[in-house]
């Protein structure tokens, strides 16, 4: 009973509050009514006040009016009060889909808040309001750059560029092929007697048709993140919305053009193709530039961190509309700015802004889309529509056929030169998933022309209704029915990273052997060259030759401490440590019994007070306090004790060892890898006080100086370990560098060592 | 890429001369000899079907079975290994040119001077795992039934399925990389093995702790029945989720 009723109760206040947001909706727009005629009758007293101004200070004691306590001016914040209140609406509505659980399960989000759009636009209209239509400046100068930035910066790109020639067969050839299809036969229908349109001429067809083949990211974006599908269809469809926009702008410009002239030549045909190369190649060579650009600032913001985040937002949006200046394909230059800036600031940035661009990134393509759905069902109540029953029927019968087509044509020909041949099953999702959406629509608001306009808005709207609810509703329920593969939720494994990283060697290898310059030899060719030239500008520091495996290790390495304070078994961390291996503490049992050499009870009470004492001083935080530095979070504070008490239990692990254990180890030393992390501003460790237990004292000038050598490169790093080899006759000079060395992994290499090497 | 189109250009003509072999293979399949002893691979059985040797579509270079002839027991070659005839004879070539001195076997030197190769980490050990531990003669058949392991998996799977020892078959390519890292050929992969493999890939950007504790994390991850040492079956298991079948590949050799 309790469970129904808060089904119920939830149901119900979802609903109210739809009823309360549309009310709001209309009121919103109602009021700038109300304020221009306020307005109006402030204006009349001004003018009176200015015609009489010089009897104003002596009609003033006549006319005064009591000083207004409250007063209502709506004008002069009416523009971001509107602005904000649809937003505000738009993301009420999302949540409110979640709120009634059984709709959002059948109905993709896409659909619902169409369909909400059109409620809202259908109640602006009944009271004879003009709704906000989904304008085109707005539409491709605000609500798209976020969700294509979203895509791009964290596109996948291995699978990405290991399926690019079949991603561009489909974009370039598969959407030309659609164009002309489409306006072709349109045009062949347009000359049916009945359908009353035979003035429509060749040319305005293919217009329609460029504007109306493109498959659109938003849409595509919005149904298949829902549906989980495996990583290979999402990525061919999702690349293939992205890389035909090229395509698109040319053909749209071209035939906009001509669509006045009114005939093509064959020169302009050629000029054409060649404008596709230039759009495309020019596009992603302004990605290029200011992805560099971003990198490059990226590698000194070690001191400001709080605006990292910043420099990739703007300097993407800057790719955009430089390109969109120039008419070249902004999208392909924002993705290939996303693409070419990420590994760069990612190794230079912070953790926190990474996390922070993460999370913009989501909120603000994520709000975009939502008001790019509403919008677009609002302009459809409002939008001057020429219904055309012919027109309309043929169109989206058209934009069907010629999809299934394309995709099984082009899928014969591709299937020749791939190894991992596309299936029936795949060439049915793909072609499905050829959603047109909102960019369609803009494009088409675009037009001049107005007697065609509204007859081809009118099919644009049909077909992207037509798509994004028929197909977009139908394809979850479709890919359970044919079993298509879904995407495999794997945990990042490090032996998969070694052993892919061993393979793309190995076949580099045998491909040199054959003699062959395949896929491996132009990537080997390319990492090589990234690494020795590109990293060292791109990226700050000592991470500029850091592997990839390594950063890889490090970020499990941290992803896994995370989890480990999480889960609250911090406090527990040194008891554990000497059972199981620290890493794997919650994973699996102690793969074998480490055995530690036992030392006399007070022995260890001595070490113990000693170390203790040590790790407490270097917790002096000096902290200044200022406006732009980031606080520390508790969070961050466990996360440093982690490595405390890490560090804490190998030093004790170290002193015990040697203790008991005679000191003629040969033990390879250790490069110390200092990385001071500036935001904690921390880690004054005094040397002058590490423990003078009768341990390397002599060792301690050897380490202070090491400590100052602070920069890091790997020839320095280098240096270091070559006087870590002149000292190593010493005593054990690794208990002195367990509180020194800061290494940035988490790594627990310490008491292994000393293990194995005291066992065998 | 464009090396492999123009190979698909050129020469649809020898489809012919090609169902011709395929004819004489299934003759001769009866009674071919097995595979001489003394590889360091497993044993390929000989395969049942033709269909490795119709590969994908599109031009098969040069002529059919009369260039066959230099190569020695060339239509067992291609059974074995399923190869079709022109890459056969490509290969041919490709060991002719690495075979400066023109002596019919190669020696570790030949392969030593592809200077790609030298810059490559493990370069080594491809070579290494070319040449049996005792001998330092490197025969055609040999080099060709090695390179087969880098053979994309034919069209029809389920005729594969039946040959799971089969050299491209996703067991014989994980095998292969298996005995790339386990140089003492015991079973099992050490931590010191690992701890090899990773120093040579990363060389000395990394602190010698840094591959330790690389080597222990992946160690223990793959390890299941706690031996500290991957065996076959785990490294098998720890790749289960990488699409092997499709990565290990060549394309040129399809």
């Amino acid at each position: 009973m309790a469970g129904l009723g808060s089904e119920c109760s939830r149901r119900l206040a979802g609903c109210v509050s739809l009823l309360l947001l549309v009310f709001v909706a209309v009121i919103v727009s109602a009021s700038p009514d109300a304020a221009t005629g306020a307005n109006e009758t402030l204006r009349h007293p001004s003018g009176h006040s200015l015609d009489d101004s010089h009897d104003h200070p002596r009609n003033s004691s006549e006319h005064r009016k009591a000083f207004p306590v409250l007063a209502f001016n709506y004008e002069h914040v009416s523009k971001p009060f509107v602005i904000s209140l649809w937003i505000l609406l738009a993301l009420l509505m999302k949540l409110g889909f979640h709120i009634i659980p059984r709709v959002s399960h059948i109905v993709p989000e896409s659909c619902l808040l169409i369909f909400v759009g059109l409620l809202v636009g259908g109640v602006i209209k009944a009271m004879d309001q003009t709704p906000p239509v989904l304008d085109t400046k707005l539409f491709f100068l605000y609500l798209l750059p976020p969700i294509i930035l979203d895509a791009g910066y964290f596109l996948p790109i291995r699978p990405f560029t290991e399926n690019m020639g079949t991603i561009l067969v489909f974009a370039v050839v598969g959407t030309l092929w659609n164009a002309f299809f489409i306006g072709g036969m349109m045009f062949a229908v347009c000359q049916i007697e009945a359908a009353r349109v035979g003035h429509v001429d060749l040319l305005s067809c293919l217009l329609f048709g460029s504007i109306i083949s493109a498959v659109d990211p938003v849409a595509v974006l919005a149904v298949f993140e829902e549906i989980h599908i495996n990583e290979l269809l999402h990525i061919l469809v999702f690349g293939e919305s992205l890389l035909n926009d090229a395509v698109t702008v040319v053909l749209y410009h071209l035939f906009e053009e001509f669509a006045h002239e009114g005939t093509v030549t064959v020169g302009d045909a050629l000029l054409g193709v060649v404008s596709f190369f230039v759009v495309s190649v020019g596009g992603v060579m302004v990605g290029v530039i200011y992805g560099v650009l971003g990198a490059f600032t990226s590698r000194f913001t070690s001191h400001s961190r709080v605006i990292e985040p910043l420099f990739v937002f703007l300097y993407s949006y800057m790719a955009y509309l430089s390109a969109e200046v120039f008419h070249l394909s902004g999208i392909m230059s924002l993705i290939a700015c996303g693409v070419i800036m990420r590994p760069y600031v990612e190794a230079n940035i912070s953790h926190k802004s990474y996390t922070t661009i993460k999370y913009f990134l989501k909120m603000w393509s994520s709000v975009s889309e939502t008001l790019i759905f509403i919008f677009l069902g609002v302009s459809t109540v409002e939008g001057p529509h020429n219904w055309n029953w012919i027109f309309v029927i043929f169109t989206l019968i058209l934009c069907l056929l010629s999809r299934v087509l394309g995709v099984v044509g082009l899928t014969f020909i591709i299937n020749k030169f791939r190894i991992i041949k596309l299936t029936k099953k795949d060439q049915f999702i793909v072609a499905y998933g050829g959603l047109r959406g909102a960019i369609a629509f803009s494009l088409g608001f675009l037009l001049t022309d107005t007697e065609k306009k509204d007859m081809f808005l009118t099919a644009i709207i049909t077909v992207i209704f037509f798509t994004v609810f028929v197909q977009g509703m139908t394809i979850r329920p479709l890919v359970e029915l044919l079993a298509v593969k879904k995407k495999k939720e794997s945990k990042a494994s490090i032996n998969e990273e070694i052993h892919t990283q061993f393979l793309d060697h190995l076949l580099t290898g045998i491909e040199d052997i054959c003699g062959h310059y395949g896929h491996h030899h132009w990537k080997d060719k390319l990492n090589r060259f990234n690494r020795t030239y590109v990293k060292k500008w791109l990226i700050a520091g000592d991470r500029s030759s850091e592997p990839q495996l390594i950063s890889f290790y490090n970020k499990m390495e941290m992803k896994e401490a995370m989890m480990l304070v999480e889960s609250g078994s911090a406090a527990k961390l040194p008891s554990l440590a000497s059972a199981a291996s620290l890493q794997n503490a919650q994973q699996r049992a102690p793969p074998k019994q480490r055995a530690i050499p036992s030392i006399s009870k007070t022995r260890e009470q001595e070490i113990r007070k000693i170390l203790r004492a040590n790790l407490q001083k270097t917790r002096q935080r000096l902290r200044s306090y200022s406006r732009h530095d980031l606080f520390s979070d508790p969070f961050e504070d466990s996360m440093s004790e982690i490595r405390f008490r890490k560090q804490r239990v190998q030093m004790e692990r170290r002193m015990s060892h040697y203790l008991t254990v005679p000191a003629n180890r040969q033990e390879t030393p250790s490069a110390r890898k200092v990385w001071f992390e500036p935001e904690h501003k921390v880690y004054t460790y005094d040397e002058s006080e590490s423990p003078r237990d009768g341990a390397a004292l002599e060792t301690l000038p050897d380490t202070v100086s090491l400590l100052s050598e602070s920069p890091q490169r790997p020839g320095q790093s280098s240096r270091l370990r070559k006087r870590g080899d002149a000292e190593q006759s010493a005593n054990a000079p690794d208990s002195q560098e367990e509180p020194q060395k800061l290494s940035r992994c988490f790594s627990d290499p310490g008491p292994k060592e000393e293990e194995e090497e005291g066992e065998g | 890429m464009s090396v492999q189109m123009k190979q698909r250009g050129s020469g649809g003509g020898a489809s012919k001369s090609r169902d011709l072999l395929q004819v004489t293979a299934q003759r001769s399949r009866q009674d071919s000899p097995p595979p001489p002893a003394g590889q360091p691979l497993p044993p390929l059985s000989v395969r049942a079907g033709e269909d490795n040797l119709r590969g994908g579509g599109g031009g098969r270079m040069g002529s059919g079975s009369s260039s066959l002839k230099h190569i020695p027991d060339g239509q067992q070659l291609m059974e074995e290994t399923g190869f079709s005839a022109a890459h056969l004879l490509r290969l041919h070539e490709r060991f002719d040119f690495l075979d400066k001195d023109g002596r019919g076997h190669l020696r570790p030197e030949d392969f030593e001077e592809i200077r790609e190769l030298t810059e490559n980490p493990i370069g080594g050990r491809i070579i290494a795992a070319f040449f049996p531990p005792e001998k330092e003669r490197l025969d055609f058949p040999s080099f060709v039934r090695i390179l087969a392991h880098f053979r994309p998996i034919g069209k029809n799977r389920s005729r594969d399925r039946a040959q799971p020892e089969q050299a491209n078959s996703r067991t014989g390519k994980l095998k292969f990389a298996f005995e790339l890292y386990d140089q003492d050929r015991d079973g099992k992969i050490s931590r010191e093995e690992l701890l090899q493999v990773l120093r040579a890939m990363l060389g000395l950007q990394v602190t010698e702790e840094q591959l330790r504790s690389i080597a222990e994390r992946a160690v223990q991850e793959a390890d299941i029945d706690g031996d500290g040492a991957i065996s076959f079956d785990e490294f098998k298991k720890s790749l289960e989720k990488v699409d092997m079948e499709h990565k290990m590949n060549i394309r040129f050799l399809k």
